[in-house]
């Protein structure tokens, strides 16, 4: 009896224990952290993302969408993707660094456990290790925030870092001013909504423009006028056809032809019935989610009313946050409906497509970016660049301090963690320690990815820190070690200290893990 | 594998992403040779098949690479490439194409040499914008008065389509379209969409004109005995049915007793009759109807109560037409009879349907206060070459719109392309380090075109190139092949000129894309 395995769990369920738990949490993350970390820093490389089910192909360097679309069975290396997805949504960069640093204290961690350190004394040591690099961060962190020149030229500077490493990096500087420009007009806040992306097939990414205004990818129906100015928008969603009764089986008998001919007038009557309340709205243009048919949209071309039909969801939800109308789907009240307002509405030309601008809108934080490029996966790659940039420019205005970037930060981390060390009794000195050399890592991993000899460098680099030029960085343009203030190679405090607290906090999170338990899948019904 | 990452100059020692960048390379090389004999005059053309079974006759890059389905990623990147080439400049999608497969093949010389790719890319952009500049000084600028050019300009895009021999009749076609339908003075770019080509199969490319205002290929309906040819035109467009009513709901006529049955067919006819002289007392004698697909767009009687009026009918016009017609006759869409007026009508000399080669087209001319539209009727002996000549046409419109957003023409016959090389190897000289080694790499890459060009003619291509290179080294710029003598002329002379703007987006979309597949180190299957 004794001899017989007790068994609790479901047949295919799965339970991994103490050492074997851990080192697959271990080899999962670590094994993430290394299929992200050559698109690291700005001679990182890209990866194609093939998909199994429908053959497309998307070329990207963003660590979010490459972990997003990798299918993963391993429970630590998920932790580490919602790390970055976490990134992504809290900062919008560094999604590649998060993850890869994290994977990196777990490296160091395997070290540890090895040599009979306990999980609880490294999380200790990662603790007071994550502080005191914060810290120290913040002390070497800028505000430049007072003074308007200073601070744009530092937005350009964390703008042109962020691009630097993604395939804009030759066209960073135009780039950087467009994000910055985009991100001013937002006065603050950090609801990117307020810009649009429009990606173009055709010309060339130096091609891209910024547009204030709202640009709609939709063409304004026949025969009404092109051009509007001061324009009262109301934005519907509302079928244009004739109301059908849509109970099942409904039908009408009739018994002559002529009744049939009143039917029908009357239908068209009540579509002109509903035009006309819609005219009462004293507009001169009607955006409608729906289809718009012949009839009414003759009857608004003959009241001079622009009609535009079939925007979508999207289009439509933009149009009202920019012109400031709202989406109306009943025209009884009139007086209640607030209408969109904009300067002028006109037809332009972008590659061989027209579209409508809207201009001089109410809400003047709006605006579009206009990407043009090569190849479809060139665009939208571009776009997930500038999203990036966007997103980190956004969170600088509300949190306006700086760091330095090429390394610079984390070896002046890495400087402060190692001194913390020093001061630590006990074994937690080792955790600590251990934290420093994953924090120099990155520096590393930057210049492997160049090509560049990345113990020579780090080691210089460190050096520099300890003589005290803590302004010091990796250059790697010219493979050496320089000045990143006077470079210009700034990054946001935020995003470092996201970096550092949520990787430190995944490692943590996973390091304290020490069984895995799978649950059986659910049986498949029959189908 | 922990100690991995710290190994000095770590890019030598994995192997995979040289094998993951020498495989695209090869992919898309491989997409490049296959359509490089269609390069030039003296190309050949490729049949194609598609999987429905059709085939198709051309030697345009983008419409070959559209029906190659390819698989690798690559591979689908350089199709994508021709797309955009077609988009921004109409023409030049095989040279694009070939380009960015040269450029390639010299990096794959330049990675085995040990050269990290993102110096190589880096390297080739900034190479290519010296290649632009050096392109824009050599360009000669032009008036969009000065015919003589333009005409030029359409012939040597003509002259390497099947179509070639026909170039002195479809150039001037072309050049008059473009010029017909903008204002020279102030237009910066061309709605194509102004210019209609109307296919007709029958008779030969010889018959192709140019015809002011509009030409329909449905034709008049004569059914009931209709007119064929109306002068003094007054022109409507319905978008409502002449057939008896049907509403949007589902109904059913009832009938009792046979005396109903007359009332019925009575009133059908009173109705139609009603609508028929409606449509009369407007004063209307030519009506297009739009299709619909709900029910019939007009009926018999309906027809024989127009012929009776002496009204033209034409029937099936597509919605997307509708704009079209609306702008080159005047007229404006009705949707309702009841909004049936003389103010919606257009006015033209002459409405008629001539028949020339056994098909039948309508024509409209003398149309009265007519947008600036034109249309070009196509004609061709089999479905092939007819479209084909489409195409080409296209194409030869593309290059004249290029040149109303850029006005600078170049020489042809790989003459720019020789000169822009031999500066870069000027400039290379200058330079030290690997910059040297990428530039000269990328010159021999533009080399690529006079090469296919003389190969493609059946030229020595090795003496055709070095004689070019020669005399550009001896300071004559405008030196190119003379495909047609088979000898290195003064190009300029044979009047062989293509517009700048092919030229420079060629050179830029074909280096951008570079760009993208060297930055790839890795191929992931995601979901």
């Amino acid at each position: 009896m004794s001899l017989n395995p007790h068994q609790i769990f479901n047949e295919s369920g799965i339970q991994e224990r103490g050492e074997n738990a851990r080192l697959s949490s271990f080899v999962g993350a670590i094994a993430v952290g290394d299929l992200v970390k050559s698109t690291l820093g700005p001679k990182g490389m890209d990866k194609i993302l093939q998909s199994n089910s429908s053959g497309d192909i998307v070329v990207t360097n963003d660590g979010a969408t490459i972990l997003k679309s990798i299918a993963l069975d391993n429970a630590a290396a998920k932790v580490l993707v919602n790390i970055s997805k976490v990134q992504d949504d809290e900062v919008g960069d560094g999604t590649t660094s998060v993850c890869v640093f994290a994977a990196e204290l777990l490296r160091q961690a395997e070290i540890m456990v090895n040599a009979k350190i306990h999980p609880q004394v490294i999380i200790d040591g990662y603790r007071i290790a994550t502080k005191t690099a914060i810290d120290a961060l913040r002390a070497s962190s800028i505000d430049n925030s007072s003074d308007p020149a200073k601070f744009r030229s530092d937005l350009e500077n964390i703008a042109r870092t962020t691009l630097s490493s993604k395939i804009l990096s030759q066209n960073k500087n135009h780039f950087a001013q467009l994000a910055v420009d985009a991100v001013l007009r937002l006065k603050g806040s950090t609801n990117l909504d307020n810009i649009q992306i429009i990606k173009i097939l055709g010309g060339k990414l130096d091609d891209s423009f910024l547009d204030e205004g709202f640009i709609l990818n939709k063409t304004i129906g026949v025969n009404c006028p092109k051009v509007m100015e001061n324009a009262n928008i109301l934005i519907a969603n509302t079928a244009m056809d004739t109301d059908k009764v849509k109970v099942f089986g409904a039908r009408v008998r009739v018994d002559t032809t002529g009744k049939l001919a009143e039917l029908e007038r009357a239908e068209r009557e009540k579509m002109k019935a509903k035009v006309e309340k819609i005219k009462s709205h004293n507009i001169n243009c009607f955006i409608n989610r729906q289809l718009i048919y012949n009839w009414p949209e003759q009857l608004f071309a003959d009241a001079g009313i622009m009609s535009i039909e079939h925007a979508d969801f999207d289009g439509i939800e933009r149009l009202s946050l920019v012109t400031g109308g709202e989406i109306a789907s009943t025209f009884d009240h009139p007086e209640l409906v607030k209408l969109g307002h904009c300067k002028k509405i006109e037809e332009i030309i972008i590659g061989e497509d027209k579209m409508i601008k809207f201009s001089g809108v109410e809400a003047g934080e709006a605006c579009t970016i206009v990407l043009r490029g090569a190849t479809h996966q060139l665009l939208d790659e571009s776009e997930r660049a500038i999203h990036d940039a966007l997103a980190v420019l956004s969170q600088t205005v509300a949190e306006s301090r700086v760091t330095l970037g090429g390394g610079c930060a984390e070896m002046l981390m890495a400087k402060a963690v190692e001194e913390a060390a020093t001061h630590e009794p006990g074994k937690k000195a080792v955790a600590v320690s251990a934290f420093a050399k994953a924090l120099s890592q990155l520096p590393t991993i930057l210049a492997d990815n160049a090509g560049f000899d990345s113990s020579e460098l780090v080691a210089q680099l460190k050096a520099a820190h300890y003589d005290g030029n803590d302004t010091m960085g990796l250059d790697m343009d010219e493979g050496e070690i320089a000045d990143m203030r006077a470079k210009g190679i700034l990054e946001a405090l935020k995003l470092k200290q996201a970096v550092v607290s949520s990787g430190s906090e995944g490692a943590q999170l996973l390091l304290r893990v020490d069984t895995i338990l799978k649950a059986a899948p659910r049986p498949r019904e029959r189908m | 594998m922990s100690k991995a990452a710290t190994v000095p100059v770590a890019f030598q020692d994995r192997e995979k992403p040289q094998e993951v960048r020498l495989s695209n390379i090869m992919a898309a090389r491989s997409v490049a040779d296959a359509i490089r004999t269609s390069l030039g005059p003296k190309g050949m053309d490729k049949m194609i098949q598609t999987g429905k079974g059709e085939v198709i006759l051309t030697n345009d890059g983008a419409t070959i690479l559209k029906h190659l389905s390819v698989l690798h990623p690559a591979a689908k990147m350089l199709v994508d490439l021709s797309a955009a080439q077609d988009v921004e400049a109409g023409d030049g999608t095989t040279s694009v194409v070939i380009l960015a497969g040269s450029m390639l093949a010299c990096a794959e010389k330049l990675l085995k040499k040990g050269i990290h790719p993102t110096v190589i890319a880096e390297s080739f952009q900034r190479a290519a914008g010296f290649t632009v500049d050096c392109m824009k000084e050599n360009a000669l600028a032009i008036e969009l008065s000065d015919r003589e050019s333009l005409l030029r300009a359409a012939t040597t895009s003509l002259n390497s389509k099947i179509v070639s021999q026909y170039s002195n009749l479809l150039a001037p076609i072309a050049v008059d379209a473009v010029l017909k339908v903008i204002d020279p003075r102030v237009a910066t770019n061309v709605d194509l969409k102004d210019i209609r080509i109307v296919k007709k199969l029958g008779g030969i490319i010889d018959d192709t004109e140019l015809i002011p205002g509009l030409a329909l290929t449905q034709t008049a309906v004569k059914s009931a005995g209709g007119p064929t040819r109306i002068e003094k035109a007054n022109i409507a467009l319905i978008q409502f049915q002449l057939s008896p009513p049907k509403p949007d709901m589902e109904n059913q006529v009832v009938v009792n007793d046979y005396r109903q049955m007359d009332k019925i067919l009575k009133e059908e006819r009173q109705y139609l009759l009603n609508m028929c002289k409606k449509i009369k007392k407007a004063g209307a004698n030519v009506i297009l109807i739009q299709k619909s697909i709900l029910r019939d767009a007009v009926n018999d009687l309906a027809l024989h109560f127009l012929a009776k009026l002496k009204i033209m009918v034409i029937k099936d016009i597509e919605r997307d037409e509708v704009e079209f017609i609306c702008k080159s006759t005047g007229c404006k869409p009705i949707a309702d009879i009841e909004s049936f007026a003389e103010d919606k009508l257009g006015h033209a000399d002459l409405v008629e349907e001539t028949s020339s080669s056994g098909e039948k087209i309508v024509k409209f001319s003398g149309v009265k206060n007519a947008g600036k539209t034109v249309s070009i009727l196509c004609r061709g002996a089999n479905l092939l070459t007819l479209e084909e000549a489409e195409r080409s046409l296209h194409d030869a419109l593309c290059v004249i719109r290029c040149l109303v957003k850029q006005r600078a023409l170049i020489a042809g016959g790989g003459s720019p392309e020789i000169e822009a090389a031999q500066r870069l190897l000027e400039h290379a000289r200058q330079l030290e380090g690997r910059e040297a080694i990428c530039i000269r790499a990328f010159s021999e890459a533009l080399e690529i075109i006079p090469v296919t060009l003389a190969e493609n003619a059946g030229l020595n291509a090795i003496q055709v190139v070095t004689e070019l290179r020669s005399r550009h080294a001896n300071g004559e710029k405008t030196a190119g092949i003379n495909v047609r003598k088979g000898i290195v002329t003064n190009i300029l002379e044979e009047n062989v000129l293509q517009p700048l703007l092919v030229n420079i987006s060629a050179i830029q979309l074909a280096a951008e894309t570079t760009k993208m597949i060297m930055k790839i180190d890795d191929i992931t299957l995601a979901r």
